[in-house]
């Protein structure tokens, strides 16, 4: 940085102009072509900006002033509609708009840099690359721009656009009431966040219940999966069970049929008329059906368990994997020692899985916490709750989330709690991950 | 004088020579799936009938339910014509994406039912032409269990269902359904002049409703459940329940010659009987405030209500009409389901709903069905705090 300024200010003439008019620099020193695109990119951007950004960029800090007007036409007898100010296209535009010009200005400090860079070859008579040359430069030592400017481009484009876009929406106010382009939304700061922890009882209750919720579920629904997985995988690798192959791919089946279907059929099987219920009852153990969705403490239980059917065939292959790859000889040695099977299983095999296992767990935990599908398909959140703002017993934050966005249309809320488990899953996933034996002991594999 | 009397003809001339030069109008229409192909048909009809322009039709699939959550995307791009529910309307109204009927208003308000236009009708101005009238819910029977007297009240039909080993389904846990007590007890869902929700669910009328449903669920023949009529079989183990024309024909293909339908039946409270309320819900027709062609959409969308497409489209869909004379006719009288319906409506409410009413509804239905004694006061309290948004 302190270079930049440095060389600026001891560049000639050429290349202060080429802070006003870009590429002056590379056209004095000989790069014609080069200097010509920066010129026509400063042109197209002053033509983006005037003529399309600041439309939008000008009302940023009030998110409109007008909303659609109504005025009566006498000739066509109707309510004709002037058009007034969209909240969210200037909201989304004006994203845009900075975005592109964060980028122009990394595009004009590249042209002062070159320009200075050239006028110091220029006084050390060095060589200036034509463009021929620059062009081979791309393809070789500098092929990494070349490889990476698309993604790069799409990825500030399509993703940390929206991304940013929807951070924004947390600071306003933009629920059903305020739906362009009959009504405006504007900036409310930081009213959702107080809204959640101080200003409303019930969101407060909801957000702290669902949360608790999440944790619990995350906790559950990875240690059955990575412990039943790891009980299911030893049994079948012992030495007293013949066919190992049948058995293993008997429980791998329920991944062969998609995640949805099942889920969604054994929603429809556990309603009160549904499979489960009626062969109970034919059978004789129960006399009235079972409230398998609507009774808070068993619904919870459901979606564990069914979780666990859904799973284990993935932990369990994992586990073979692993445990097909310890060494013959620890164990025998060890047995040669003297250790008891217990023993064997507490100090080689336990320690070796967990150590190769932990990180994709974490992962596996990380993802629990937005598991959308599960919590969803199974129960949609419920038994829905008197106490909860729009939420279910069993609603994790990201299906609060979800209900919140696409039935109540409450925007603003919604894009808040993202931005409580963007934070929340962020910080676990770092803290635990750089704690793990896996990455502090990386070079040192047992 | 002669010469600039003359000049002044043909200047006229010109201008009328021109008006009637024919325009290109392209109208963007939106429907469910099943509804293309009559749709289509109705809109070549409309471009038959005036051939002064020429009409192009873009059709988009767009169910109703989706109606007002496609159109608010983009508003801009959304069709110019669009069906939508009535319980969407307020959505749409406070977006400002309707006009307003001032073409032929008196008309459409005459020719179509009282609920419907008031289901069309957000803070006193028409928003739409009503198409439709049949979203709303009834009793639909088993003739050879339940006599049409046991279907008069709420305590005939439990009685003869537990008489026959059968159940009678009700969704208790979906306040569309659970209102029918309160609304019958004379308790009200609305919006005040400024708009606001208000519900009165907690009063003592309220609480007495909400003991006879209380009642309903402690009932051995009383079976839960979203459509659990037909899920739970009717024709089976189920008997009678409440649902509306949408499961009708696949009722009347169980139950064959015992397909009965009436209107719902009266409930106890106090000793006396109350006959249970209903929501009656409307398809709209709407036109888009951001329509390049105002006035030749809305001509459109009155077309599309007339009284003959509304006979078209129950002959074709089966749709209960909101034209006051279709639903006269005979066609629609001789079919159990809508004239059931008719009945109903005679006690129905337009859905005004803009609060938070339907998830704790369904946390209190919930309630009710897991302990049918627990105290309904305080959770009635709390139903009706979050629906009046506090």
């Amino acid at each position: 940085m302190k270079r930049f300024w440095k060389d600026f200010a001891q560049g000639d003439l050429w290349v202060k102009g080429s802070c006003l008019v870009m590429g002056l620099g590379c056209l004095k020193r000989g790069q014609i072509v080069k200097g010509l695109l920066y010129f026509a990119a400063e042109i197209l951007y002053f033509l983006f900006f005037f003529g399309f950004g600041w439309k939008y960029l000008s009302h940023f800090h009030t998110l409109g002033e007008n909303a659609q007007l109504r005025v009566w036409n006498e000739e066509m007898q109707i309510y004709q509609r002037v058009p007034g100010d969209n909240s969210m296209l200037i909201l989304l535009f004006s994203v845009l708009t900075i975005s592109v010009t964060v980028l122009f200005i990394c595009l004009w400090a590249m042209n002062i840099i070159t320009a200075s860079r050239l006028y110091q070859l220029e006084k050390e008579n060095k060589h200036i690359q034509s463009l021929r040359e620059d062009g081979e430069a791309l393809l070789n030592e500098r092929f990494h721009v070349t490889l990476l400017a698309a993604p790069m481009t799409t990825l500030l484009l399509f993703t940390v656009l929206p991304i940013i876009f929807m951070i924004l929406i947390a600071f306003t106010n933009f629920d059903a009431n305020h739906q362009p382009p009959g009504n405006l939304f504007t900036w409310t700061g930081m009213q959702n966040v107080t809204d959640i922890f101080l200003g409303n009882a019930t969101k407060t209750r909801t957000f702290t219940g669902i949360l608790g919720w999440t944790i619990v579920w995350a906790v559950f629904a990875t240690f059955t999966n990575y412990i039943f997985g790891m009980i299911l995988a030893i049994i079948i690798n012992s030495k007293l069970v013949k066919a190992k192959k049948m058995w293993r791919t008997w429980f791998m089946i329920p991944i062969a049929i998609p995640q949805f279907v099942s889920l969604l059929l054994v929603s429809r099987a556990l309603e009160p008329t549904g499979a489960v219920n009626v062969a109970l009852m034919e059978l004789g153990w129960i006399k009235t059906p079972l409230p398998f969705l609507t009774d808070v403490t068993l619904s919870r239980l459901v979606v564990i368990v069914v979780n666990m059917w859904i799973g284990i065939p993935y932990t369990m292959m994992t586990f073979s994997g692993v445990l097909m790859n310890v060494p013959e000889e620890l164990y025998e040695s060890a047995s040669i020692d003297g250790a008891g099977p217990v023993r064997r299983f507490i100090s080689i095999t336990l320690p070796y899985m967990i150590f190769v296992t932990a990180p994709a767990t974490i992962t596996t935990f990380v993802g629990n916490i937005n598991n959308f599908n599960v919590i969803y398909l199974l129960t949609a959140g419920g038994p829905a709750s008197l106490d909860y703002y729009q939420a279910g017993k069993t609603d994790l934050l990201v299906t609060w989330l979800y209900k919140l966005t696409v039935d109540q249309h409450d925007y603003a809320l919604a894009s808040t709690i993202g931005i409580f488990i963007f934070m929340i899953v962020s910080i676990c996933s770092l803290a635990v991950y750089n704690r793990t034996g896996a990455v502090k002991k990386e070079d040192m594999f047992q | 004088m002669k010469k600039f009397v003359a000049m002044f003809l043909a200047l006229v001339l010109c201008c009328t020579a021109l008006a009637a030069f024919a325009e290109d109008i392209t109208l963007k229409v939106w429907e469910g799936q099943d509804d293309q192909e009559l749709l289509k048909e109705l809109c070549e009809a409309y471009a038959a009938a005036h051939p002064e322009n020429n009409y192009t039709f873009q059709y988009g699939v767009v169910g109703t339910a989706d109606a007002s959550a496609r159109y608010l995307e983009d508003p801009a791009a959304a069709a110019d014509v669009f069906v939508y529910p009535d319980d969407q309307l307020i959505r749409l109204a406070q977006a400002d994406a309707l006009y307003e009927v001032t073409r032929n208003h008196d008309a459409i308000v005459a020719a179509n039912s009282i609920g419907s236009v008031n289901a069309a009708t957000y803070q006193g101005t028409l928003l739409g032409y009503p198409m439709t009238a049949d979203n709303g819910y009834f009793l639909f029977y088993d003739k050879s269990v339940l006599t049409e007297e046991d279907v008069q009240t709420l305590d005939g039909i439990l009685a003869a269902a537990e008489k026959a080993g059968k159940q009678f389904n009700f969704d208790v846990a979906n306040g569309w359904y659970l209102a029918s007590f309160f609304l019958g007890n004379g308790c009200i869902i609305t919006l005040d002049e400024n708009g606001k929700q208000v519900c009165d669910f907690n009063s003592e009328k309220g609480v007495e409703a909400a003991k006879a449903v209380a009642a309903l669920c402690a009932h051995p023949s009383f079976l839960p459940g979203d459509q659990n009529i037909l899920t739970g079989t009717i024709g089976d183990s189920v008997c009678a329940g409440v649902c509306g024309t949408w499961v009708a024909d696949a009722i009347k293909e169980r139950l064959g010659d015992n397909y009965a339908a009436a209107k719902l039946p009266t409930f106890t409270v106090n000793g006396e009987q109350v006959q249970m309320g209903s929501f009656g819900g409307c398809k709209i027709l709407g036109v888009n405030t951001q329509s390049a062609y105002p006035v030749e959409a809305m001509n459109l969308a009155e077309f599309l209500t007339s009284e003959e497409s509304q006979l078209r489209r129950f002959e074709v869909r089966g749709y209960g009409p909101s034209n006051i004379n279709v639903a006269k006719s005979e066609a629609i009288a001789s079919d159990p389901a809508l004239s059931a319906l008719a009945a109903q409506s005679d006690y129905a409410v337009t859905q005004l709903i803009i609060g938070d009413f339907w998830t704790p509804a369904s946390a209190f239905g919930n309630a009710l069905i897991a302990d049918p004694t627990v105290d309904v006061q305080p959770l009635l309290d709390q139903w009706v705090a979050q629906t009046i948004g506090q």
